[in-house]
């Protein structure tokens, strides 16, 4: 008689759909991070568990499963081309997944299958922890927690949705729990990291400059970074953000010039007045460089200060980072440089743009070689004739003439790189710096945002004994731009937000602005409170407790902890023993009793051990008898419990004490 | 009056003690099985003393006996009785068969088809006979002792496993010690030597006996110990099928039995442990077990392995 599996083994029906249900959960917020094939083999492996579970296909038979697993992961070695990026290893998490899917069938499977489930789950918030996906990923943890508990389920009496009642129950009182662990527990820096995919696309800002880069950032209104400030927001007119200073030009395109490791010092700030200090949560770029109001004092510490006093991170910004600035508002920047120093910032490509530089030499010369004289000439010119437009029209290889004498239409990076041209072309240090300028004050929360269409480029000119001051040519063609945020500038423009969901495009104005502020400034208390947390907790557990190490966090969260895995074992092992007294101290006699040799078999009564022992050692089984005799009556006899219980207790503590 | 029934029904082993030399604890649970109003199967080679035990028990409780010598060509009727037209008296008379005794030894009930050997078990469990659309009472007491051969031997029809459930106990007398035989073999032959035993009991008194048995104290603990046995036979990997809720209800009946003969008025684990083997033998298989032979070694895996004293 071959023996059946035992019923207990197998789930019940509603069981596998909660597994289903419970995979397709975790799954769905990586859809966008996953290659096309795994996503259909997930769906395929629902399916066929569907069409299993309605009887139409049975299991597949296990050489079907073994080409499934070699086709697998021959796919996802050539899709990720052996690169174990982040990407690759959830990959194949979620096919291991799908595949397991397939034969859920038992206990066990199912156990496997939604622990690789809270696995997958955990993975989504690799990429996305937004405060909508958290609550989504809550209700996929329920959802999980309810198939564990359809495990469990008698096959006989299921039931669909009880199981969800239950997690509920279950997840509830762990809640409290999540907080304190959440505000309490020390964030520990990882102790081994997965690369990120590296062929992530960098926003933002790119290291050089030519025509039409910046315009094409308005296309997108994606969050570049958020910004509070200590005390009052500076006026819209003073918010330039500052990222990279540009003093290479080759006749189209600017570029750094300097290597950010060049040994040269850092150019000499002098601040006059009051600093303006605040902080910033910058969304992801994947590339180094960091925000700060013009022009920082001191470099956060995750970054340093560059020579032209822009910020570098010390490494990629591949997840949201928060950092604090302090930037002067008025200051003398630069202005010991020698004119040694200086002879980098006059360099152009001399046979390039032919004109602007014979069109600077000449108002150079009718204002007198005067610096500030010329730059009016030229801010008179845009004034006159330029357009600011979103989308110019495409410039040759000598941008700059084509710009100034044949399109006379730009975006900011247009006017600022015409005008750091003509003032070099007559000997002038100048220099294009980007960023971004403006952002959208949100009043109720007291934060500033700014997005990709926020970017901005803009000028600096050394002047003798002034250093470096800012230009901005864009205030003489558009001073609109300036005064206002790019939002209402743009909006209504063709190519303003060609990019972006047609959500984003609608929801500009009225409640739907409305709720959209509301919802941003959720999101951004989310940010800060939540994903930026560990670094608000230092000073949190440091007002409470007084200074603390992790590690002695970590011992101070150790009490806490034992105390209650104590209180659980206390609760599962040695609730009875001290219940019964009875048990304990019968227990210390056989503890004794083994010390001398004698064990009890589970199967012998205390009368037949005390008779067997009377065969080896006569006086011990003496001892032990009127204990057996007591036992006996205490729980076979029908006698009064209370007064035996106390009969028993005295002939095991007189047998105890007999034999030290 | 408890006092001197128990004192018969020993002094009743004891004298068959005398009959069947060297096996009184087989007798003692023969005893409590029919303390216990349940029937006995009895395995064994030809030749232990099966009928010897069976005739003894007839004569000392005072019990009218009949016997059967199954055949391979029995039919129903040889058991149950016959209805046979009486010319006299213009109608059909019933004949009864042996089944209508107050003590019925079915000997070497493997020797019969399955069809006779249902006729047999049905009757045992429903305690009467229809026949003709007449619905016949069996006597009361009514106890079955049944002979069987080991299945090995050859030309026997093995009684499935749902019919071995009725029995209430199976035993095996085995040879006896070397000292008993000795002393068997001294006495010489006496075939007819059940008729000297005097019946120490009568059909009343053994009811009455059966009734003081019912009524002996069952402790919680106690019964915790006997589900925890029997959860065993079900969990364990080593058993193919558990002992039914019957044969848990059995066990408790004939440890109280064996409590009763014991002279005590509570069950203790011991007596469990005594009648264990006996009550739970047949209704157990090993997982690779094919013949049913290893009854022994699982009973003995059973109570080493279960605690008696975890207690709750």
């Amino acid at each position: 008689m071959k023996r059946t599996p035992k019923a207990v083994d197998k789930i019940s029906r509603s069981a596998v759909i909660w597994q289903l249900i419970a995979c397709v959960a975790v799954v769905l917020p990586l859809f966008s991070w996953l290659p096309t094939w795994v996503i259909l083999l997930g769906v395929a492996c629902v399916g066929a568990r569907l069409m299993i579970h309605s009887g139409r296909w049975s299991f597949p038979h296990w050489s079907i499963r073994l080409v499934l697993v070699i086709a697998v992961g021959v796919g996802l070695l050539m899709t990720f081309n052996r690169d174990a990026s982040l990407n690759a290893m959830v990959a194949l998490l979620t096919v291991g997944l799908s595949l397991k899917l397939l034969e859920i069938y038992r206990r066990r499977d199912a156990l496997v299958l939604l622990y690789v489930a809270l696995f997958v789950a955990a993975s989504v918030f690799l990429f996305e922890q937004g405060i909508l996906v958290a609550l989504y990923m809550l209700c996929a943890v329920l959802l999980v927690i309810a198939a564990l508990v359809s495990v469990w389920q008698d096959p006989l009496r299921e039931e669909m949705f009880r199981p969800l009642k239950y997690a509920w129950r279950l997840v509830l009182p762990a809640l409290p729990l999540m907080l304190v662990l959440f505000f309490i527990f020390p964030r520990i820096g990882p102790l081994w990291s997965v690369e990120l995919d590296r062929s992530s696309a960098r926003t933002g800002l790119s290291e050089s400059m030519s025509p039409g880069d910046i315009s094409q950032l308005t296309r997108s209104d994606e969050l570049a970074f958020r910004a509070v400030f200590e005390g009052e927001p500076p006026a819209p007119a003073e918010r330039y953000w500052r990222a990279l200073v540009l003093s290479a030009f080759d006749g189209r395109e600017w570029t750094p010039g300097f290597s950010a490791s060049s040994s040269a010092s850092t150019e000499e700030l002098h601040s006059i007045g009051e600093t303006i200090q605040y902080e910033i949560v910058q969304e992801r770029s994947n590339q180094r460089w960091l925000f700060a109001l013009d022009v920082p004092v001191v470099a956060p510490q995750q970054a340093r200060l560059t020579i032209p006093r822009t910020l570098l991170g010390n490494t990629e910004v591949s997840q949201r980072i928060q950092y604090s600035a302090e930037s002067a508002r008025q200051y003398f920047l630069g202005a010991e440089l020698s004119s040694d120093q200086l002879d980098f910032f006059r360099r152009i490509p001399a046979n390039s743009n032919p004109r602007t530089q014979a069109l600077a030499r000449q108002w150079f010369d009718e204002a007198d070689q005067d610096t500030l004289r010329l730059i009016d000439r030229i801010f008179r010119h845009f004034n006159e004739t330029f357009v600011y437009t979103l989308e110019p029209q495409p410039l040759g290889r000598h941008s700059v003439d084509d710009f100034l004498f044949q399109t006379q239409q730009g975006f900011c990076e247009h006017f600022a790189s015409a005008t750091a041209v003509l003032l070099r072309s007559v000997g002038v240090p100048s220099r294009i710096v980007t960023g971004y300028q403006g952002g959208e004050w949100n009043a109720s929360q007291g934060y500033l945002t700014l997005r990709q269409y926020d970017a901005h480029a803009w000028v600096e000119v050394w002047l003798e004994g002034r250093g470096w001051v800012r230009i901005d040519p864009t205030t003489a063609v558009a001073p609109e731009r300036i005064e206002m945020s790019a939002d209402q500038l743009f909006s209504g423009q063709a190519g303003f937000l060609a990019d972006s969901p047609f959500i984003s495009r609608v929801g500009r104005q009225g409640w739907l602005l409305q709720a959209r502020m509301q919802y941003d400034s959720l999101n951004f208390a989310w940010q800060r409170w939540v994903l930026n947390y560990h670094h608000q907790q230092q000073n949190l557990l440091q007002d409470w407790l007084g200074d603390l190490s992790a590690w002695k966090m970590i011992l101070v969260l150790l009490i806490p902890a034992s105390t209650v895995l104590g209180f659980i074992s206390w609760r599962l092992f040695g609730r009875r023993s001290i219940q019964d007294p009875i048990d304990r101290q019968l227990q210390k006699l056989f503890r004794k009793l083994e010390q001398q040799g004698y064990y009890r078999e589970p199967g012998e009564t205390l009368k037949r051990f005390s008779h067997r022992l009377a065969q080896t050692d006569p006086e011990l089984a003496q001892v032990l008898l009127p204990v057996a005799q007591a036992y006996e009556t205490l729980h076979y006899l029908p006698v009064d419990q209370l007064k035996e219980r106390k009969l028993l207790l005295d002939e095991i503590n007189n047998a105890s004490r007999k034999l030290k | 009056m408890a006092d001197s029934l128990v004192k018969q029904v020993q002094l009743a082993c004891d004298k068959l003690d005398q009959v069947i030399l060297g096996k009184s604890q087989q007798i003692r649970l023969a005893v409590t099985c029919l303390l216990s109003s349940g029937h006995l199967l009895i395995e064994d080679l030809p030749g232990m003393g099966k009928t010897t035990l069976a005739h003894g028990l007839a004569s000392i409780f005072g019990l009218d006996d009949s016997r059967i010598q199954f055949t391979s060509d029995m039919l129903p009727a040889d058991i149950l009785g016959v209805s046979v037209f009486d010319a006299a008296n213009g109608g059909f008379v019933f004949h009864p068969g042996p089944i209508f005794s107050q003590l019925l030894l079915a000997d070497e009930i493997n020797r019969t088809t399955p069809k006779t050997q249902s006729a047999l078990l049905e009757a045992m469990e429903e305690g009467q006979v229809t026949q003709d659309g007449e619905t016949r009472y069996l006597p009361q007491p009514f106890f079955v002792i049944a002979t069987q051969n080991p299945l090995t031997q050859f030309g026997t029809f093995p009684l499935p496993e749902s019919q071995l459930d009725r029995f209430l106990m199976r035993i095996n007398l085995g040879y006896p010690s070397a000292e008993a035989e000795r002393a068997l073999l001294m006495r010489g032959d006496h075939s007819s030597r059940r008729d000297r035993i005097a019946a120490v009991m009568n059909p009343e008194t053994l009811a009455e006996a059966q009734k003081a048995c019912r009524s002996v104290h069952a402790s919680a603990d106690l019964v915790h110990y006997i589900q925890r046995l029997v959860q065993y036979t079900r969990d364990a990997d080593s058993f193919s099928y558990g002992v039914s809720p019957r044969g848990a209800l059995a066990l408790l009946r004939c440890a109280k039995s064996w409590a009763w003969l014991n002279d005590r008025q509570h069950v203790v684990p011991e007596d469990v442990q005594h009648v264990l083997e006996a009550v739970v033998g047949h209704r157990v298989r090993a997982a690779e077990d094919m013949a049913g032979h290893t009854a022994t070694r699982l009973v003995h895996e059973l109570l080493s392995s279960v605690d008696v004293m975890a207690n709750g």
